[in-house]
């Protein structure tokens, strides 16, 4: 039986080197060259001086919960719910959505702690989070 | 000598599935409404605007839907276009085209919404892209987003977003053409079904077919004719698409910018408005706009909701017709013309007493876009 799957990262030019450093176990987001702001997603340009002039850095992969929703109807089957999509905030500064894993859906909270955990997905390496001082490992 | 805009006639179709019409049929339909509502004929009309709804715009691309539109209802237009802002549509193109009658580039435009999602879209999609990787679907997870962020910046809860929903199912229940016409209870709402908490069903906006259609003009224009002029006072629209990165994303709406110059432009403040026509995709969004619009203060709109001020017979009477949430999805303009008749005081058992003066908003996307309308009465033209 053919089971569904999941929905994968569909990159783009602007967004391949973000999944390709993911593959390499680092998330990584763009620093300007000339202003010094970091930011997420990958751009053309720095979205606050339009410099394009820009590299990229890892993220210490700490961070926190900005907002988070609990999907508690299955909406795509290779998605069963319940999960927990949150807006994470780095602790550089860049937001991006991810998931919260690690802990059962009534733990999550605004502001909670969190920690970089890579968990495969089809081809790709997905940065998703778990609660600061869940050590458990990913295969 | 200067001119002014009016809203001279209205018109929709019923909403709900409506089997065996697709989306041109029910805008023809409203088009011939409105243009009948006014005392008007086709040939009057020099300008068409339109705002294709999400199965026909945003989800099949951007088409070129005032072309077939124009092309069905057999008009040369000399003012034309499409506007693809999800919710903040059909009020943009309503204001769009005050701003081209006022110019002189038309005398009376149309302004059509229409869509058939029920009866004619696709399978339902699942979303694409990266963040559909990690279960990310649908508007209703991104506005979840923000009534956790609401309910824990300011102890908002469940039961003040369920009086939202509340209201308008009362408000419904007045209105003939409501889609969903029976009242509920807090009993009702906390029961629920949860989809992306903190939000329920019964926090979500209903799926229609229909279509809805508004005929702008001149006061001169409009002096002669069926019904009376409705003025346009004030416009203006800010949008935030920078998303996620922006810091008070989610916290608060482009309403707090694009409100106070619509309401500049017409020489009131919100504590003048007699009704508002919030645009309420989601019950969560009714509450950051009475904020942001400053209704009420910022982070209390939980406990201004309370109480039934927003419901039949409050002193803030929001979305006398049900709304998103109740009426129909109209994508906007069932909102523009709900204030029309609230302020030619045709609105039957649900008429707002004395209305004067009404706000209208749309708000769309990603939470990415707003446009606010001003409309007065006819003691204003
Ligand atoms: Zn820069």
């Amino acid at each position: 039986m053919s089971e569904v799957q999941p929905p994968v990262p569909e990159p783009d030019a602007l967004s391949a080197p973000f999944w390709e450093a993911c593959r390499n176990g680092a998330l990584e987001f763009s620093a300007c060259d000339d202003c010094g702001h970091y930011f997420l997603p990958a751009g053309p340009c720095c979205p606050d001086c339009w410099s394009p002039c820009m590299s990229s850095r890892a993220a210490s992969g700490r961070g926190h919960v900005f907002s988070f929703a609990v999907y508690r109807r299955t909406y795509h089957p290779g998605m069963p719910a319940p999960y927990v999509v949150a807006l994470i905030e780095l602790e550089e500064g860049p937001r991006l959505i991810s998931n919260v894993v690690g802990c059962a859906p009534e733990e999550v909270a605004i502001d909670m702690p969190v920690q970089l955990r890579f968990e495969p997905a089809g081809d790709f390496m997905l940065p998703r989070f778990a609660p600061v001082g869940d050590e458990k490992e990913t295969s | 000598m200067s001119r002014h805009a009016v809203i001279a006639g209205v018109g929709h179709t019923e909403f709900g599935k409506l089997a065996g019409r697709t989306a041109w049929h029910l805008e023809a339909e409203a088009a011939a409404a409105a243009v009948s509502d006014a005392g008007l004929q086709p040939a009057d009309v020099d300008g068409l605007l339109t705002d294709p709804g999400p199965s026909q715009g945003i989800l099949q691309g951007i088409t070129p839907h005032f072309l077939r539109l124009g092309a069905q209802l057999g008009l040369d237009p000399d003012y034309t276009g499409s506007e693809i802002l999800g919710g903040a549509g059909s009020v943009a193109i309503v204001a769009r085209a005050a701003l081209a009658v006022e110019a002189g580039l038309c005398d009376v435009c149309l302004c059509v919404y229409g869509d058939s999602p029920l009866s004619n879209a696709g399978s339902f999609e699942y979303g694409r892209g990266d963040e559909a990787a990690f279960g990310f679907f649908g508007a209703v997870g991104l506005h979840a987003l923000a009534a956790q962020r609401h309910m824990h910046r300011h102890g908002t809860r469940a039961e003040q977003l369920g009086e939202v929903a509340i209201a308008a199912r009362a408000h419904g229940a007045r209105t003939p053409h409501a889609q969903k016409r029976q009242p509920i209870s807090m009993q009702d709402y906390l029961a629920s079904d949860s989809l992306v908490e903190p939000l329920r069903k019964l926090d979500c906006c209903l799926v229609s077919d229909g279509a809805a259609a508004v005929l702008v003009t001149t006061r001169e224009r409009a002096a002669d004719l069926r019904a009376p002029a409705i003025p346009i006072l004030g416009h203006a629209q800010a949008h935030s698409l920078s998303t996620y990165t922006s810091p008070n994303h989610f916290d608060t709406l482009p309403a707090a910018r694009c409100g106070p110059k619509a309401l500049g432009h017409a020489g009131l403040s919100a504590s003048d408005i007699d009704v508002a026509l919030l645009y309420d995709c989601f019950t969560i969004v009714v509450l950051l706009q009475l904020e942001d619009y400053g209704f009420c203060k910022k982070g209390e709109s939980g406990p201004f909701v309370e109480g039934g001020r927003i419901g039949p017979g409050g002193s803030l009477p929001v979305n006398p017709s049900g709304g998103l949430l109740a009426e129909g999805y109209g994508g906007g303009m069932l909102h523009v013309i709900e204030a029309v008749r609230q302020l030619r005081h045709e609105a039957g058992e649900r008429q707002v007493k004395g209305a004067q003066s009404a706000l209208v908003s749309g708000h769309g996307l990603g939470m990415n876009t707003h446009a606010t309308l001003v409309l007065g009465s006819h003691a204003h033209v």
